[in-house]
């Protein structure tokens, strides 16, 4: 049996396949239901979710405060979003979750129902906190620790992280209206040219130099 | 029956999906000003308060640089006379601006305004009059690339001080250091840019961390006024002397390559250099300039604000806010992180105490061996010792913050420069002895400002009377200029588009 047979059978029994007359018209259509779903795809800058670019996260300006603060903090240089957001036990469970969380985003803020303080959930919450083990592993489990630390098993088991180290690394008041105008410009919107001698100084230099 | 199902369903998804690409970009839109400045900063922006609409922590931190309160064991945010404190510099510097005023310098604030005020500047009651030129003006105001962009580098160079007086009126600012579209850190100067080149480096290749030094290099370095440059014959071009290296032997290497000296020693006969403040070459040999730390680091730490962090722009002295510098790598208390830097300081404050003694008396006693008689040949070695001696002294205490920035490099230049002085001392000795006079040389009393001022033939109340007259009668006409050349600029609302 050829593939796709089967799928074909499927459409005859319940006559959802035009009449020949019909034919070209309904492909056209059909068509125009792809090619509108790809166009969807194009403008909603989907590739970019498959990076770890924290950018991506941005594409949204809910992410804004998220971004900038981390962007301050000393995680800057050593943590992206994708290394403490998703899980990294195994690939396929990475992309599993991120298309997960960021289905759940995406409907969230298409329907405009964003709060003014966006929190940590239950699932993503797990995450996290397996990610600052992931990293930080020799020295939450160093047992030297458990000499002079009181409760050190128990704080390090009982609970999060940052129930202590609670400006780490977004800080404590992170809602859509705290960090006001942003400092860094997202790419998407900053001019390409970056270099660090400003063109006009450039211009007037060359212009000295035989 | 089913078609028409068929085609609803298809009618219902096409309508679905519009509406979604609809919202996308419904939302992109608005991303483009949920977060929108205040105003549209356009051109090179010289008005601190401008860039202040848009950035309020960072202009109202950096408005804090006028305050004066802060001192700490040898230096202050306020003015205090150098020359009081020590009174021989004022032999060292004969000849020289120097020797008339020199006050330990103000925060960023009051760039404009000291260099006004001090005496080194002269009165030049009339524009093109006066000792100084255009050049003096560059590290002090954001007014200063936009006059590059507008009159040319070279041209700008050629002025005199006295001509672009209601030009310059905005103490160091924003512009200086950050590109108005991105508020990227970027280079404003060319001096620094030419002085990559010559070591044949180029700035753009350069890290944010090093961008958050560089910016401050564009001033707080070593440099010299080239006359002679040749497409710019009318010009004093600021140049860094970094051709041959940063360090002090290159340095020095460079300027007695050209015989380069910034003025000769009434005294002495000595063909002398000026060391400016060699922060940054001076900051890269230490250690915490090994360890990546940056100027920004200590002297702009990180400062929250409700849900902002952002850099502190009130630059000035770590030691006046040691829990956000300091802190950061060391977790010590900070009485004890303090008294580690006034040690290095006060150690080798006892170096250059005693060796800026010796140069004001090998000056004297050069002095003296002309007066007996002696020859240029006789003299060639000992100038050229002072020469040495001076410069090395002077770069070592210029930077105000070279005791704590590079200890041991400071101090070793300090001890080789008193090697140098020595070895001069000695040979004066022996051609004073030569020339019949072997008893010691009278000096005049080092301990005295005044009377060594007038010793070297200054006449400081018909300076300071001058200066009086200069600042009533021709500063508030450059001010009412240049404040009427602002009134008529033109400030882009972004609100109201």
């Amino acid at each position: 049996m050829r593939p796709g047979s089967k799928l074909k059978r499927f459409l005859f029994r319940y006559s959802l396949v035009p009449p020949h007359r019909w034919r070209p018209a309904a492909t056209v259509l059909v068509a125009v239901i792809f090619g509108l779903g790809l166009y969807l795809l194009r403008l909603s800058n989907a590739a970019s979710y498959l990076s770890d670019d924290p950018q991506a996260c941005v594409n949204c300006h809910i992410m804004t405060p998220q971004y900038i603060t981390w962007n301050h903090s000393s995680h800057r240089e050593v943590a992206h979003c994708n290394d403490c957001h998703v899980p990294h036990n195994n690939v396929l469970n990475k992309y599993f979750f991120k298309a997960k969380d960021g289905l759940y985003h995406a409907s969230v803020f298409t329907a405009r129902a964003e709060p003014e303080v966006i929190k940590a959930r239950g699932p993503s919450i797990e995450v996290i906190q397996n990610n600052c083990i992931r990293c930080h592993e020799s020295q939450v489990t160093d047992a030297r620790m458990l000499g002079f630390t009181a409760d050190h098993f128990e704080n390090r088991t009982d609970r999060t992280c940052w129930e202590c180290h609670r400006e780490v690394p977004h800080g404590r008041v992170k809602s859509l209206s705290a960090t006001g105008h942003q400092i860094e410009p997202i790419r998407a919107h900053a001019p390409e040219d970056l270099s660090i001698v400003p063109p006009w100084l450039e211009t007037i230099m060359n212009k000295n130099d035989p | 029956m089913k078609n028409w199902i068929l085609f609803g369903i298809t009618v219902v998804v096409v309508f679905l999906l519009a509406m979604l690409g609809y919202t996308i970009m419904d939302r992109k839109t608005e991303a483009r000003f949920a977060y929108q400045p205040t105003v549209q900063l356009e051109g090179i922006e010289p008005r601190d308060s401008v860039w202040g609409l848009n950035y309020p922590r960072q202009y109202q931190s950096y408005q804090k640089t006028a305050d004066t309160t802060f001192s700490s064991l040898y230096n202050t945010s306020g003015s205090r006379d150098v020359l009081e404190d020590n009174p021989e510099m004022v032999i060292l510097w004969a000849g020289y601006g120097f020797s008339k005023d020199y006050s330990h310098p103000r925060g960023h604030s009051y760039a404009v305004e000291d260099i006004r005020e001090t005496l080194r500047t002269g009165a030049p009651m009339e524009a093109g009059e006066g000792p100084m030129p255009s050049t003096c003006w560059t590290c002090k105001s954001p007014d200063v690339p936009r006059l590059m962009k507008e009159m040319g580098v070279s041209e700008y160079y050629s002025q005199k001080f006295s001509d672009l007086g209601s030009e310059v009126i905005n103490p160091i600012g924003c512009a200086d250091c950050h590109n108005p579209e991105t508020m990227n850190l970027t280079i404003t100067r060319p001096a620094l840019i030419e002085a990559y080149e010559a070591m044949g480096k180029d700035i753009n290749q350069a890290s944010h961390q090093e961008m958050r030094s560089l910016v401050c290099a564009q001033c707080h370095v070593e440099y010299y006024f080239d006359k002679d440059k040749e497409d710019a014959p009318q010009a004093q071009y600021l140049t860094f002397p970094w051709k041959e290296g940063m360090d002090v032997e290159a340095v020095t290497q460079y300027y007695d390559a050209i015989d380069f000296a910034d003025w000769v020693h009434p005294l002495s006969k000595a063909r002398m250099l000026k060391a400016q403040h060699p922060d940054y070459e001076i900051y890269s040999l230490g250690v915490h300039a090994k360890r990546g730390v940056s100027c920004a680091d200590c002297h702009m730490p990180y400062k929250s604000e409700g849900g902002q962090k952002f850099t502190d722009h009130h630059i000035g002295s770590p030691l006046s806010n040691v829990e956000n510098s300091c802190f950061v790598c060391h977790r010590e208390k900070i009485s004890d992180l303090v008294t580690d830097v006034y040690e290095r300081q006060r150690k080798i404050k006892e170096g250059t105490s005693y060796l800026q003694r010796q140069l004001a008396k090998a000056h004297i006693e050069a002095a003296k061996a002309w007066e007996l008689g002696a020859t240029e040949q006789d003299m060639k070695e000992i100038l050229t010792g002072i020469r040495h001696a001076q410069w090395r002294w002077d770069y070592s205490v210029a930077s105000h913050g070279a005791a704590f920035h590079a200890p041991l490099e400071t101090s070793r230049i300090v001890t080789s420069a008193t090697g140098i002085i020595q070895e001069t001392r000695i040979s004066l000795t022996r051609l004073l002895a030569a020339l019949g006079h072997p008893e010691p040389v009278e000096m005049p009393d080092f301990t005295d400002k005044s009377a060594l001022q007038a010793y070297i033939g200054l006449d400081m109340e018909a300076e300071k009377a001058a200066k009086e007259e200069f600042l009533e009668e021709v500063v508030p006409k450059w001010l009412k200029e240049g404040k009427k050349r602002e009134s008529q600029m033109e400030t882009a609302s972004v609100i109201g588009r």
